[in-house]
């Protein structure tokens, strides 16, 4: 690889952190760790040679020696030396080992706004990270050239789950963000980091697809603090031709979340012509308020060409609109926009006095009026994890 | 292993010496090759005790075979024909099973000689396969220096821009792309527990950086569309089976109790017959051991006669000649 690639690799991982602006002072796509080389291990260059397989959780032996994964509703059978769709779970003589425990290869401090969530932590910063590997395929996938990689081909630090929450303690971060990638199929360190973390007082976070299986997804939220599910549209067709997915398990992990009280928002990335219906949009706001509840924040954000999606244009402005007023005439409460800088569905309103709450311009949270939980004018409370 | 070690003289005299026999005689004699013929090269004792191979049997039925299936009367003359000496040869094999049940390094040690008793310079063959660590863990010897035939993984080497091809998008090695010009695929005689067999075709997952996601439907949809995707297609130009280790259950990694010396190797131009007839050697292994078939386990390669429907080659068994030599 020349040096001119390398260079637009790690561009491309950055932006894939959202950190764009830490590209010259940061010397890789670990500005936390340049900061700080002795906070945890070396940042190792692709290959295969640095892989630390460590026994995972929730997978169950077949004849033979092949093993079932339970961790997602793929349920891959994995027969030895052979990966999981994941391509970051292996077969080894018969033993199920994930290979990217304490392999992070992306380490950023976010702001909670940037995953997005609107209803946690206003203004706060995570220490956002990600490890190789995704369980879904999505055409459109934004950060695909980790999320799409197998291990050995991304640049990745050995950074434990303790590390991970005494660099987030070291950097004042409330939070902590499991995102970027799938989280899901690194669960086993999003778990240990979750309990490192909570040792510590501080919150995990997760970004996810919600492919999960129901055992792993109970696990984790005994631990978790917030969960962000990408709901990437509402019907089965799109999830199989454009995610190479299914939307069931996704619905039903959402409905779990809702049982187990877990505080979650939505994301759903509007792409032009795919999933933009009217009846589509409506639907998928009839199912969250019915079975969600009214108070889930919903986020309809704009689509931009990438990866293997490039002959649609970014989303209309207009066509996000009409999302929004076409999810909020269901009667959902809380609806937003999102990679629309400036427009006025970034900002929280109180539902019962109409007034704003919260005002956001992109990721920066400008002002932030709720007060113990509630709107400071009609005193409604306005759900959340406001501290 | 160094492919460059001056093996030429004694190579060359078992190559005399395999053209001697009768077998490959009788087969170049005959009219040129079909796109659907197998060469088929078995020789009795080829495995020796301890699991240790004759070099000159093996020599004389990889010489065999590619003679044949290249309608030459020897491997050299045969690369003469389907390489140019300017080509940069890619041999792509297939080492995620290790030592075992790998290419053999000498294997493709006889093939990378007789490319450049063909006119190849060394640094015109290239021995690759997905990683540096898989290849050593076959036997190979790493090179990525300035002489002598390179062996080296893509590693993350990949020209990391998705290519679509059918069912998938991926990133191809950069040297694929921008460097080989020609193809010869050199692959095992194994079962795979999705895939059915794994052969010539399957080989090609080794290309892509993302072959996790090809799984699905027994990798039906998916084997014979990468290997019909032009960076591939366009440029193979045999593929070299090694089977003097066959495999017939338990795949795709070792499993010493389903292999058996099968003492052969496989060669064709038509890369879909080859695995046709690969297949049914593993159906009759599986036979002669007891095994269900792989239609009885639901995993019968049906990628096969996909890749026969989409014209990469012939899939029918009856249409296909297996010619022994």
């Amino acid at each position: 690889m020349s040096q001119a690639e390398l260079e637009r690799r790690r561009f491309l991982q950055l932006l894939a952190g959202g950190c764009a602006a830490c590209l010259a002072a940061s010397g890789g796509f670990f500005p936390v760790l340049a900061e700080d080389p002795a906070a945890a291990g070396e940042v190792r260059a692709p290959g295969d040679a640095g892989l630390a397989p460590r026994k995972a959780r929730w997978w169950k032996k077949k004849d033979g020696s092949r093993i079932e994964c339970g961790l997602c509703p793929r349920h891959c059978v994995v027969a030895d030396i052979e990966r999981g769709a994941c391509g970051v779970r292996e077969n080894r003589d018969g033993e199920y080992y994930t290979l990217v425990h304490s392999r992070p290869c992306s380490i950023h401090i976010d702001p909670v706004e940037k995953k997005p969530f609107f209803h946690v932590l206003p203004g706060a910063s995570a220490l956002s990270l990600a490890t190789a590997g995704c369980n879904f395929e999505c055409r459109f996938c934004q950060n695909w050239e980790i999320a799409q990689a197998r291990p050995e081909q991304v640049k990745s630090a050995t950074v434990s789950p303790e590390e991970i929450a005494a660099l987030a303690k070291k950097n004042g971060t409330p939070a902590i963000a499991c995102t970027y990638t799938e989280p899901v199929v690194w669960s086993e360190y999003v778990y240990d980091i979750a309990v490192a973390g909570r040792k510590v007082g501080l919150k995990t976070l997760m970004v996810s697809n919600g492919f999960i299986e129901e055992e792993p997804l109970g696990d984790l939220c005994d631990v978790l603090g917030a969960v962000k599910i990408d709901l990437k549209a509402f019907t089965e067709a799109f999830y199989r031709q454009q995610c190479r997915g299914e939307l069931k398990p996704v619905l039903q992990t959402l409905k779990r979340l809702a049982k187990h009280g877990m505080w979650t928002e939505i994301v759903v990335l509007i792409v032009p012509t795919l999933n933009d219906g009217d009846d589509e949009i409506r639907g998928l706001a009839r199912f969250v308020r019915d079975e969600l509840g009214a108070e889930v924040p919903v986020h309809f954000t704009r689509f931009h060409p990438s990866y293997r999606l490039m002959n649609l244009p970014a989303t209309p402005i207009p066509t996000l609109e009409r999302v929004w007023q076409l999810a909020s005439a269901e009667g959902l409460h809380f609806v937003y926009l999102g990679n629309v800088p400036g427009h006025a569905a970034e900002n929280t309103y109180c539902p019962g006095c109409k007034r704003m709450l919260i005002r956001r311009v992109g990721m920066a949270t400008l002002e932030n009026r709720i007060r113990d939980g509630r709107c400071p004018d009609c005193k409604r409370l306005i759900p959340g994890v406001w501290a | 292993m160094s492919l460059d070690h001056g093996r030429r003289n004694a190579l060359k005299t078992l190559l005399f010496a395999s053209l001697a026999s009768s077998r490959l005689a009788r087969a170049v004699a005959e009219p040129g090759p079909s796109r659907s013929v197998v060469f088929r090269a078995r020789r009795e004792k080829l495995l020796a005790a301890a699991g240790k191979v004759d070099p000159a049997l093996l020599a004389a039925a990889v010489g065999a075979a590619v003679a044949g299936a290249l309608g030459e009367g020897s491997p050299a003359n045969g690369f003469k024909k389907i390489f140019k000496p300017s080509d940069v040869v890619g041999i792509k094999v297939n080492c995620i099973a290790g030592k075992g049940l790998s290419p053999r390094p000498t294997l493709v040690g006889l093939l990378s000689r007789w490319l450049q008793d063909a006119g190849l310079p060394p640094r015109n063959i290239l021995v690759w396969d997905r990683t540096d660590r898989e290849l050593t863990r076959a036997g190979f010897e790493i090179n990525r220096g300035s002489s002598g035939v390179r062996i080296f993984g893509t590693n993350d080497e990949y020209d990391w821009k998705p290519r679509e091809w059918g069912p998938n998008g991926s990133c191809f090695p950069r040297f694929l792309i921008e460097d080989v010009t020609a193809l010869l695929n050199v692959a095992v005689l194994k079962d795979h527990d999705l895939a059915g067999v794994s052969l010539g075709m399957k080989n090609w997952y080794g290309a892509i950086h993302n072959p996790n996601k090809c799984h699905e439907d027994k990798c039906a949809p998916f084997i014979p569309h990468l290997s019909a995707f032009p960076l591939i297609h366009d440029k193979l130009r045999l593929t070299v089976v090694d089977a003097v280790t066959g495999q017939c259950h338990a795949g795709p990694g070792a499993a010493p109790k389903w292999s058996w010396p099968y003492q052969g190797v496989l060669a064709s131009t038509d890369p879909v017959a080859v695995d046709a007839v690969g297949w049914g050697i593993i159906e009759d292994r599986r036979r002669e051991v007891g095994l269900p078939s792989l239609a009885n386990e639901k995993r019968a390669p049906s990628w096969i006669a996909a890749a026969g429907k989409l014209g990469l080659g012939e899939a029918d068994p009856a249409r296909i000649r297996v010619e022994e030599v």
